[in-house]
């Protein structure tokens, strides 16, 4: 039992695999799940008591994962102690980070292997209580469910066949053992299992099936992988800008978020919305330098630390930020001023981001002052110096950049001459038809992130989104010598077809930017211009005329003039197949939209109507198949079978006569005989006027037909308590003569049956309100309530559990204050 | 042996005056199994039985029916109740109806063991013991007021009751088939008495207790009852074979597996109510069911009914249950409780096919 239950929590775990990068977290996570299997199966072995076994499994727990991290800091290597909790604390601190900072797979360090595998022996020694003390084996799918939801949220294809298969398997092993080792009685049939049962299972698995291939086609959003839709459910928002690049993916490939971002600009073109930058490119994530030293207070007049250029282009926008929250602004590059905001807010002169000191972005209408650089090609490659007024941080690079990189860099600039010539180059190699856009193929191909072995991955696959586009271009750049830097916020989005009006200037036009606008873009910095960014990312954003070769400027920049700025409706064909979800709000998808809907609703509708009917197609279908003239197999070999074989017509002729006099409100009493009940029908008013209770067999035929009623609820009480009580067939004295007049009156038996079942049935109809009789025909209650019932039974369950524990858990209070007293 | 020093062992039912030897018809009766009567045949004789008791006692249909009913379960019978409500006409009115061996014992304090069970004496004449036969060698023996008679001289009784012979000086001798004890008891005069233990009442397979006849009833007592005792106009309806017969009828009745299991349950019910201090034994059990078969084959069915156990366990369990003594104060009654536990105890109506069709 207690390998079965370990064989499924691994199974489960299996599905893990993606989660975490390689499968280093296998063995501690095999080791820890083997040892609580062992210790309860032990424990079990010696007959300890089953409380005790679970709290015996819960310390096995304690002392592997001990042994297993925190060898060095406890007593006799597997005793927690003092040390050990403080190495805990730092564990659980290092997941924390792991958990806030990285998205799957993350790399298996200490932490975050650690809470797995405290997790994986929690689940094993949950399903294990479940499974044997308290005899619910089939609820230990809950457990494994616990492990199996956690890939299928993380990872974007799901938990994946071969988890789940396995888990699967591990569950049937844990229903299997329970069956063997410990027989439920209730489910002990008497009989063997006839084809019945066998066609019973097949109609139950085959509608299984059926809903579960028909319900992800309702239901919107399950399109790949087991669970797929759990990869959009992001309970924390579209960004809570802990880290931006790692949230961005996340945001594109939730494209269903509602927080939305307006803006209106005096531009001639939509601007950009920069949020913050990221310039630092050590360590495993790159994350933003807040630099808190030179931060200002008050963006009502910001200046940046470098020099501008005396001709600047100045523009006004004005931005609601709607639901959008982060503790960086979106403000378009670069800002001069910023009025309106509430709260306090700081600014880095270095990178000019603007953030809240004790507010996020959310709720916020501002106007921002910005003022950029009149930027063509023809000034920026007059730059060729390696610039000298700015702060090295922005070209500083790790010692670990990998080769690829180094080599590519090197490759794509051979035949540049000059920072904006080079940086042309780099933007075009990106650019070309090599790179293809995809959201899904990092995840996939495991280098979703960054940092500089994901860049490597990236220019292996050339596969890849924003992030990884803007990062390399920025990476190059500095390669070649450039200051650069990776800019987050949010592509210009698209025109809303609104304007809106702000004193002492012309109505703008309005913008709207959502999660999918969300992106990162390189800035590289030249000598006397400034930051100027660049577009390497293709399909995406707008490439600005600075940044647009004579040769490339057919293709990418066509997103200028289109109406709607929703990226991927005029882009390159694989990058269209690489993102089904963002394909969906397409122009050519309105037509098939619109049909959509009308399939939907007729679906709904006709959803409706089945809903609505099915107590009554469910109940005239248990009433039909009650009443059928019964298929009597023939004698077995031997005719042994045949007596044995259990009448059952009257009896269900009898289950039909209790549900129908439930139907019309006379449900039968569990302590109550059939004589009894009988006779309450008769004498109550249900059935007509109260008759005398005559004798079953002196029933005379005279009478209205409230007596045919009551004579026929007389004739169905003989006949079951004469199949239920009577002597069986082969008892009688004449079995033989028995016999054979039973085979031949066996349909006729069943015919009289639905004649009296009718007959009750007009009687009750006769004499019930109207609404009684439609409560019977469509919320039949004898049907209502067992349903009900079967819907309660899990909260029951979870009643009677929470129930025991608190009656446990008084008990022991009560013992310790009793303790407590005594010793006093 | 004197017998007449106080109490009575007064035989006036007792045809049969010769006590040397068992009576031929008894010996045929113990000989071969006594045959199966057909449904109508024992239809009519209880009728007719029946029928004469309700002729002598007026009102009291019921009880007649459970004397009976007690009868053919090859059961004993103890009627409680306050002096004067017709206890002994019943015993004495059942007897009669039926053509057999009856013999009363009025028991008292000083009634002797070998008065009940008999006696050897020494015979001059053949100088050997000779075995005399006590009162209980009898088809049914009345036992009027036992609880007036010692602790010794009752467990003789009960010993005879249960295992239908007698021992004397190292003879066994076998009781006539059928056999059945109807002891009354008063419950109001406790002086000098020695109310029956708990562990005796348990061989009783019923207790009744009269009850006073309803206003009609008592008028037409008083009518009839002026002139003559109406125990002389009784005639016997059916012989002692006949009620063999009946008797063989009754344990061929079919009891099915779940009226079995609602029996039991009713008796883990009655052990584990928290009002009652004991419960039905075993044994209470097995003759709770005896009693139900012979209230089916009253009722013209060869099976039994959860009905038929419901009717009798009043009478058969009430008897053998202790209250819990907080019960006892809040004012229930042993009945009372049955009651209760019969109306909470689910009747198992779902069976396997059942269960598969809904």
């Amino acid at each position: 039992m207690s390998a079965a239950i370990a064989v499924a929590v691994l199974g489960a775990s299996l599905s893990l695999n993606g989660v975490f990068r390689g499968w280093v977290w296998l063995v501690p996570a095999v080791t820890t799940v083997f040892v609580v299997g062992l210790t309860l199966a032990v424990l079990r072995a010696l007959r300890v008591h089953p409380a005790l076994t679970t709290v015996g499994g819960l310390l096995a727990l304690v002392c592997i994962l001990d042994f297993t991290f925190f060898r060095p800091e406890s007593i006799a290597g597997f005793i927690p102690s003092g040390p050990s909790l403080d190495a805990l604390g730092r564990f659980l601190e290092r997941a924390g980070e792991t958990v806030v900072s990285e998205t799957a797979p993350v790399s298996p360090n200490a932490g975050i292997v650690f809470v797995a595998c405290a997790g994986l022996g929690l689940v094993a020694v949950l399903i294990d209580a479940l499974a044997v003390p308290l005899g619910m084996p089939a609820t230990s799918g809950l457990g494994l469910l616990v492990v199996l939801i956690f890939p299928a949220t993380i990872k974007p294809q799901g938990s994946g066949l071969l988890g789940f298969l396995a888990a699967a398997v591990g569950f049937m092993l844990i229903l299997g053992c329970s069956q063997w080792f410990a027989p439920d009685s209730r489910l002990q049939s008497d009989n063997a299992p006839g084809t019945g049962q066998l066609k019973r299972s097949v109609v139950i698995g085959g509608v299984a099936l059926v809903l579960g291939l028909l319900l992800p086609l309702a239901i919107p959003g399950f399109e790949r992988g087991t669970f797929p839709v759990g990869s959009r459910l992001n309970p924390w928002g579209v960004s809570n800008g802990l880290n931006p690049m790692i949230t961005l993916g996340n945001s594109l490939r939730n494209p269903t978020s509602d927080g939305s971002i307006t803006y209106a600009t005096s531009s001639t073109a939509p601007v950009y919305l920069r949020s913050v930058t990221i310039d630092k490119f050590d360590g495993d994530t790159w994350a933003p330098d807040d630099r808190e030293a030179t931060r200002r207070i008050g963006p009502g007049r910001m200046a940046p630390d470098y020099p501008l250029p005396s001709e600047l282009v100045r523009q006004l926008t004005v931005v609601d930020t709607g639901q959008f929250s982060s503790p960086y602004l979106p403000v378009p590059y670069a800002p001069t001023a910023v009025n309106g905001l509430s709260g306090r807010w700081s600014w880095d002169p270095a990178t000019l981001s603007i953030r809240g000191e004790d507010t996020t972005a959310k709720n916020q209408q501002y106007t921002v002052y910005s003022a950029l650089p009149a930027l063509t090609s023809a000034t920026l490659s007059q730059d060729n110096a390696r610039p000298t007024s700015i702060s090295q941080d922005f070209i500083q690079l790790p010692s670990n950049v990998p080769d690829i990189v180094k080599n590519t860099a090197k490759t794509v600039t051979s035949g540049a001459n000059g920072n904006y010539a080079k940086a042309m180059a780099i933007q075009d190699y990106l650019r070309s038809s090599q790179f293809s856009y995809s959201l899904q193929a990092p995840v996939q191909g495991g280098y979703d992130g960054n940092g500089m072995s994901v860049l490597a991955d990236f220019l292996q696959q050339k596969s890849g989104y924003c992030v990884h586009f803007a990062s390399a271009m920025a990476v190059m750049a500095r390669l070649e010598g450039i200051p650069s830097r990776i800019a987050v916020g949010y592509a210009p989005g698209h025109s809303t077809g609104a304007t809106v009006a702000v004193a002492g200037q012309e109505p703008l036009p309005e913008f709207q930017v959502d999660a999918r606008d969300a992106h990162a873009w390189p800035e590289l910095y030249f000598e006397g211009v400034g930051w100027v960014a660049f577009e390497p990312t293709p399909s995406r954003g707008v490439v600005p005329p600075y940044a647009a070769e004579p040769a490339a400027a057919g293709g990418p920049s066509t997103n200028l003039h289109d109406e709607n700025l929703v990226p991927g409706s005029s882009t390159p064909p694989p990058s269209t197949a690489a993102v089904p979800p963002l394909a969906g709000p397409g122009v050519g998808s309105g037509t098939a939209a619109g049909s959509a809907t009308v399939l939907y609703v007729a679906a709904a509708v006709l959803l409706l109507a089945v809903l609505a009917a099915s107590p009554r197609l469910v109940r005239s279908g248990i009433r039909a198949r009650r009443l059928r003239p019964a298929r009597r197999k023939q004698a077995g070999p031997g005719g042994a079978s045949g007596p044995s074989m259990p009448r059952d017509g009257p009896v269900l002729a009898w289950a039909e006569l209790q549900d129908l006099a439930t139907d019309y409100g006379l449900p039968p009493v569990p302590s109550e005989t059939p004589r009894h009940f009988a006779a309450r029908l008769r004498t109550s008013a249900a059935l007509g006027a109260p008759v005398a209770a005559a004798p079953v067999a002196a029933a005379s035929p005279s009478g209205t037909d409230d007596d045919a009623g009551a004579r026929a609820v007389a004739s169905l009480t003989a006949d079951f308590e004469q199949e239920r009580y009577g002597p069986p067939p082969g008892v009688r004295a004449n079995p033989s003569t028995a016999n054979s007049s039973r085979a031949n009156t066996s349909t006729a038996e069943a015919n009289t049956a639905a004649v009296r079942i009718a007959a009750v049935r007009a009687a009750f109809r006769r004499n019930a309100s109207w609404f009684a009789v439609f409560r019977a025909d469509w919320f039949p209650p004898s049907l209502m309530s067992r349903w009900t019932q079967l819907l309660w039974t899990p909260f029951r369950w979870l009643g009677r559990i929470c129930a025991a524990a608190a009656r446990r858990a008084a008990a022991t209070v009560q013992g310790l204050f009793t303790a407590i007293r005594w010793r006093r | 042996m004197d017998s007449k020093r106080h109490g009575t062992v007064d035989e006036p039912f007792l045809r049969d005056e010769a006590v040397v030897a068992l009576p031929p018809e008894r010996e045929s009766l113990n000989g071969h199994k006594p045959t199966v009567m057909d449904p109508g045949q024992f239809h009519t004789a209880s009728e007719k039985i029946l029928a004469a008791i309700n002729k002598v006692i007026d009102g009291k249909a019921e009880a007649a029916k459970l004397a009976l009913t007690v009868l053919l379960a090859q059961g004993h019978l103890l009627v409680e109740d306050v002096p004067g409500v017709g206890k002994t006409l019943l015993a004495k009115t059942l007897a009669r109806t039926i053509d057999c061996r009856v013999s009363r014992i009025q028991f008292t304090p000083d009634l002797l063991p070998s008065d009940v069970t008999g006696v050897s004496i020494y015979n001059q004449s053949s100088r050997q013991f000779e075995f005399r036969m006590g009162a209980v060698f009898a088809n049914i023996v009345i036992g009027d007021e036992i609880n007036r008679a010692s602790a010794k001289t009752q467990s003789a009784l009960l010993e005879c009751m249960e295992e239908h012979q007698v021992t004397v000086d190292g003879h066994s001798y076998q009781l006539g088939e059928p056999f059945m004890v109807v002891a009354t008891q008063n419950p109001i005069e406790m002086e000098g008495t020695y109310p029956l233990p708990e562990a005796q009442r348990d061989r009783f397979m019923a207790r009744i207790s009269m009850g006073y006849p309803d206003k009609l009833s008592e008028i037409e007592m008083l009518e009839t009852h002026q002139a003559a005792s109406p125990l002389a106009k009784v005639t016997p309806v059916v012989n002692s074979a006949d009620v063999a017969a009946m008797i063989a009828t009754v344990q061929q009745v079919y009891v099915s597996q779940s009226v079995k299991e609602y029996t039991v349950a009713l008796g883990r019910a009655t052990r584990d109510s928290a009002r009652l201090r004991l419960g039905a034994s075993p044994r209470s059990l097995l003759q709770l069911l005896r009693a139900a078969k012979a209230t089916a084959a009253l009722d013209g069915r060869d099976f039994v009914l959860p009905d038929d156990v419901i009717s009798v366990a009043e009478s058969v369990l009430a008897h053998r249950i202790i209250l819990d003594r907080k019960a006892a104060s809040s004012g229930d009654t042993p009945q009372s409780i049955i009651r209760a536990i019969l109306a909470s105890l689910p009747v198992s109506q779902d069976t396997a096919a059942e269960r598969r069709s809904s």
